[in-house]
């Protein structure tokens, strides 16, 4: 008894001990100074390279042309969705084209400053593009077919010459602006010794780590392990300078745990856990309509968010039976009941075809506007109107002959599949619509939903014939849209292309309408600019290469205010996009946040 | 003493035979998915890319790094190769992460969830069917219902259940990960707390649905022994109950012992469940996402973990067997 009372006695003393060191070495986010995020960051950050490719690291490295995030690395410009005005970040002011479009000029910001407290330079921006080229990251590849090299002119001068085609135009200006806002500038000094340490390997240079980046951005990294990233306040961020944001953002620390999926982070949100969540919510109205919590969005009435692309249907053009017969196109599309996908899909969270008519555009006002829509009013349509398919497909003579039901083409059946990545379930959702028009108007039409990794794998492939009718969403917002989505709708440069990722899943050619879409970029006159549009959306109804299923936001755009509020709204009066305060302009309301309490 | 090296020997043999065949289907099953993991890469990359042949250009890179140019047989070489330097090789989806980075980031979670949650389920599984059995009565009467109930609940239904219950309903409970959302790993009491408190409803999800397979495994087996002949005739023997009890017990945890091993073997798969409901960290969830991206080296190297536990654990079983059962250890020797 003796000896079991000493050891429960010694036992004591040492956890006892234990807790007095353990006690030492508390880290904790204090809840009011960190804004937590859900719906960005999947999985482990690989790297914290600026130049590299393959970061996985969501809040530092996301360059993307409808808002790259700027809080570690940041951009030229900024870009503003709502608006589509390019304001300046690094750049110090507005940028000049040369009267040809050949140069593109811009001062960058005198006061902007690297982390090491180093001046921002122009020698920067070429570094950073000549890396860019030389190692082929995505900036590198993705803007290299448009600009043919970047200059310095003087300290804080950058001239960038673009691409030109053999008549000496540029080949596209509109992507030279894409570069602007979706490019990061990384620092001359820091690349040379990035590419000395891999001694100048391709592969190295675009892996490499990045411990010990130099960033010019709000905040830096702070921790990240494979269960959240954690990103801290620069309290020397230069942009506190009046010339941009004349303040720091309110919070000191960014973190975003790391979920398993969509639900892990919906209940995290709807716990207080999460502030900003980046995720599709089924009935998001119901959070604060039904449970009563303090989570609200960007509009407080449906669609509740900004819708930028359009999650949309491509038509096989491989198969003869979809490629010679527009009717059967057309029908398919009139019949399809786009108010149940938007409604059970989407649950509300888009506009409809009524309220915004199907064309090439997103619902932005600013898109709207450049097309003239009492010319294509007669070849729109809301959905539903099985009569109008049938009498289609009648007059094409695609009718039933044998009595079973189905019509026929050639003496043979029709009959397609519509597919989606299974898991993707309001796309699924949408697929047993069309299907179910399919019914309705005597075309067969199956579901198939494939796993993601072989679905992207057959989809991408120009010649495959595997699917008939399948999803996958065009361009959102970028400097060069409409003309990007518009290309990618109808455009014959990737028609043909192994591995296409770019656009035109379908495999549809129209030559007239790729001739528009060519003219487009060098086109400045919104007269014209107005007309090249209408015409290409009049094709684009008429011939039917795909259609769109619904709207829909590019980035979701949830927030809780239990802890932090003055979040951006849509009746505000601020301006700011609901871009998860992160994204392109978007990143403005960092500043503007406030505690509840 | 040497029929039993032979015994161990061709035993030896025989796992090193199935450890080849095991290599190879490592490698050659995720191959045959019609799924190009490379494709995929490209297009994480290519996104926004409006230049056809730019993105060509990223493929081209990416299949000449991975190599997944080269034909299937050579591309096996490289990978048998590199197994004997111990290297995995670099993951697809999680490019340009190492596949032995990622699983030892991952693996201490899986071992600290599963191990201590498969060897208490199977404890308390154990010895409810045994009490069961032995006591009979009202306790089995109340014991078999709720055993059959519990072994029939899917594991994710017991998951999501208990996640509603205590985390989302009663908030007693954290709703996801292995700490809490406003801690960064330290050590401190703090942490440690949160760690345990995060271990709760992922443990006790696992345990109860392997409790019930295992109290009606145990049960039944032991019924079976105490209505066998040696029982008759030791009590006739008047050999006191305990003791007889003792000998039952043994002989009737021999096919549950089986069944241990073999759960701990193939503890990684088994922890996908609780680590997707519960946003838990481990290999579970990163094997499901290696198959879901066709991550060839990610998943070869998970599914390679688990043969290997697998025949260890079967390995070291058939040691265990000859001291548990007599019988199998005069086998082991007559061999």
């Amino acid at each position: 008894m003796k000896k079991i009372l000493a050891i429960l006695l010694a036992l004591t003393m040492v956890v006892s001990l234990g807790a007095v060191a353990f006690a030492d070495d508390v880290s904790e986010l204090p809840r009011e100074e960190t804004l937590y995020f859900a719906g960005q960051q999947w999985g482990t950050v690989n790297t914290w390279n600026p130049i590299g490719t393959n970061q996985n690291n969501a809040m530092a490295c996301t360059n993307q042309t409808f808002g790259s995030r700027t809080l570690m690395f940041e951009t030229l410009y900024m870009y503003d969705f709502m608006t589509g005005n390019i304001l300046p970040l690094l750049a110090g002011g507005d940028y000049t084209w040369s009267d040809d479009m050949t140069q593109l000029s811009f001062s960058l910001n005198p006061a902007a400053k690297w982390s090491d407290g180093t001046p921002v330079t122009a020698a920067d921006v070429v570094r950073t593009w000549d890396i860019s080229v030389e190692v082929g990251n995505s900036v590198g590849i993705g803007y290299g077919a448009y600009i043919d090299s970047v200059e310095a002119d003087g300290d804080l001068g950058v001239v960038i010459n673009a691409a030109l085609n053999e008549a000496g135009q540029p080949i596209n200006p509109l992507k030279v602006l894409d570069f602007l806002v979706g490019g990061f500038i990384a620092q001359a000094a820091w690349i040379d010794t990035v590419v000395e340490r891999n001694g100048g390997d391709a592969i190295g240079i675009l892996n490499d780590a990045a411990d010990d980046v130099v960033w010019s951005g709000p905040y830096t990294k702070y921790f990240s392990d494979d269960q959240k990233v954690v990103l801290i306040r620069d309290d020397n961020y230069w942009g506190q300078d009046a010339s941009l944001w004349g303040k720091l953002p309110v919070p000191k620390y960014i973190a975003h745990t790391i979920y398993a999926d969509n639900p892990a982070g919906e209940i995290a949100l709807k716990a207080g856990e999460v502030d900003v969540c980046q995720q599709f919510i089924g009935n998001i109205q119901n959070l604060w309509l039904e449970d009563d919590l303090p989570i609200s969005t960007y509009y407080e009435e449906a669609p509740y968010g900004v819708c930028l692309t359009m999650p949309t249907a491509w038509y096989n053009m491989n198969l003869p039976v979809l490629a010679e017969n527009t009717a059967l196109r057309k029908a398919i599309a009139l019949a399809v009941d786009y108010d149940t996908i938007i409604a059970n899909a989407m649950t509300n969270q888009s506009p409809s075809f009524g309220e915004v008519p199907r064309s090439l555009m997103n619902p932005t006002a600013g898109e709207q506007a450049l097309f003239d829509h009492d010319a294509v009013a007669d070849l729109q349509w809301a959905g539903n109107d099985i009569d109008g398919a049938n009498a289609l497909l009648d007059e094409a003579g695609l009718v039933d002959t044998d009595g079973d039901g189905w019509r026929e083409y050639n003496g043979e059946k029709i009959s397609l599949n519509a597919c989606c990545p299974n898991g993707w379930t309001d796309w699924q959702a949408s697929m047993e619509v069309v299907a179910a028009a399919g019914d309705k108007i005597g075309v067969e039409i199956t579901t198939l939903y494939p796993e993601w990794d072989i679905y992207q794998t057959v989809f991408t492939n120009p010649n495959q014939t595997e699917y008939a009718i399948y999803m996958w969403s065009p361009d959102s917002a970028a400097p060069s849209d409409p003309w990007g989505r518009v290309n990618q709708f109808m455009g014959k440069d990737f028609v043909g292309a192994e591995n296409n990722w770019s656009g035109n899943w379908g495999q549809y050619v129209n030559e007239e309408a790729d001739a528009l879409i060519k003219q487009i970029p060098l086109t400045t006159d919104e007269a014209a600019l107005i007309d090249l549009y209408t015409q290409l959306t009049e094709i684009y109804l008429t011939e039917v290469p795909s259609f769109s299923l619904m709207y829909r936001p590019s980035v979701f755009h949830a927030v809780n205010e239990s802890v932090w509020t003055n979040f951006p709204a849509g009746d505000d009066g601020r301006g700011i996009p609901p871009a998860d305060c992160t994204d392109g302009y978007g990143i403005a309301a960092l500043y503007e946040l406030e505690l509840v309490g | 003493m040497k029929g039993y090296r032979k015994y161990f020997g061709k035993k030896i043999l025989w796992f090193l035979l199935t450890l080849v065949a095991a290599v190879i289907l490592n490698f050659i099953l995720p191959r045959l998915m019609p799924a190009d993991p490379v494709a995929a890469i490209t297009g994480k990359m290519a996104s926004g890319m409006t230049d056809a042949s730019a993105v060509q250009e990223v493929y081209k890179r990416y299949e000449a790094e991975f190599g997944t140019n080269k034909p299937l047989f050579q591309q096996f070489l490289i990978f048998v190769k590199n197994l004997f330097r111990g290297v995995l090789g670099t993951s697809f989806s999680q490019y340009p992460r190492k596949v032995s980075d990622i699983i030892s980031s991952a693996i201490g979670w899986t071992i600290g969830l599963q191990l201590p949650a498969i060897l208490v389920g199977w404890l308390l599984g154990n010895i409810l069917g045994a009490l069961a059995a032995y006591i009979r009565k009202g306790f089995d009467k109340v014991l078999l219902p709720v055993a059959l109930f519990l072994s029939n609940v899917p594991a994710f239904g017991m998951a999501v259940t208990l996640l509603v219950i205590f985390a989302v309903n009663l908030k007693i409970a954290p709703v996801s990960g292995g700490y809490a959302f406003d801690l960064l790993p330290s050590v401190s009491w703090k942490f440690f707390q949160s760690v345990i408190s995060h271990y709760q409803l992922p443990f006790w999800s696992v345990v109860l649905v392997s409790i019930g397979g295992q109290a009606i495994g145990m049960r039944s087996m032991s019924i079976y022994e105490l209505n066998a002949d040696y029982v008759k005739y030791a009590r006739f023997l008047g050999i006191k109950d305990r003791k007889i009890v003792g000998y039952v017990f043994r002989n009737a945890m021999l096919p549950q012992v089986t069944g241990l091993a073999l759960s701990i073997g193939t503890m990684i798969g088994g922890a996908l469940v609780a680590e997707i409901i519960f946003s838990y960290p481990g290999l579970g969830s990163t094997m499901y996402s290696a198959v879901t991206a066709a991550d060839y080296p990610l998943i070869s190297a998970t599914t390679l973990i688990i043969t290997v536990m697998v025949l260890i654990v079967t390995f070291l079983l058939d040691i265990i067997y000859g001291f548990i059962d007599p019988r199998v250890k005069a086998a082991q020797f007559d061999v």
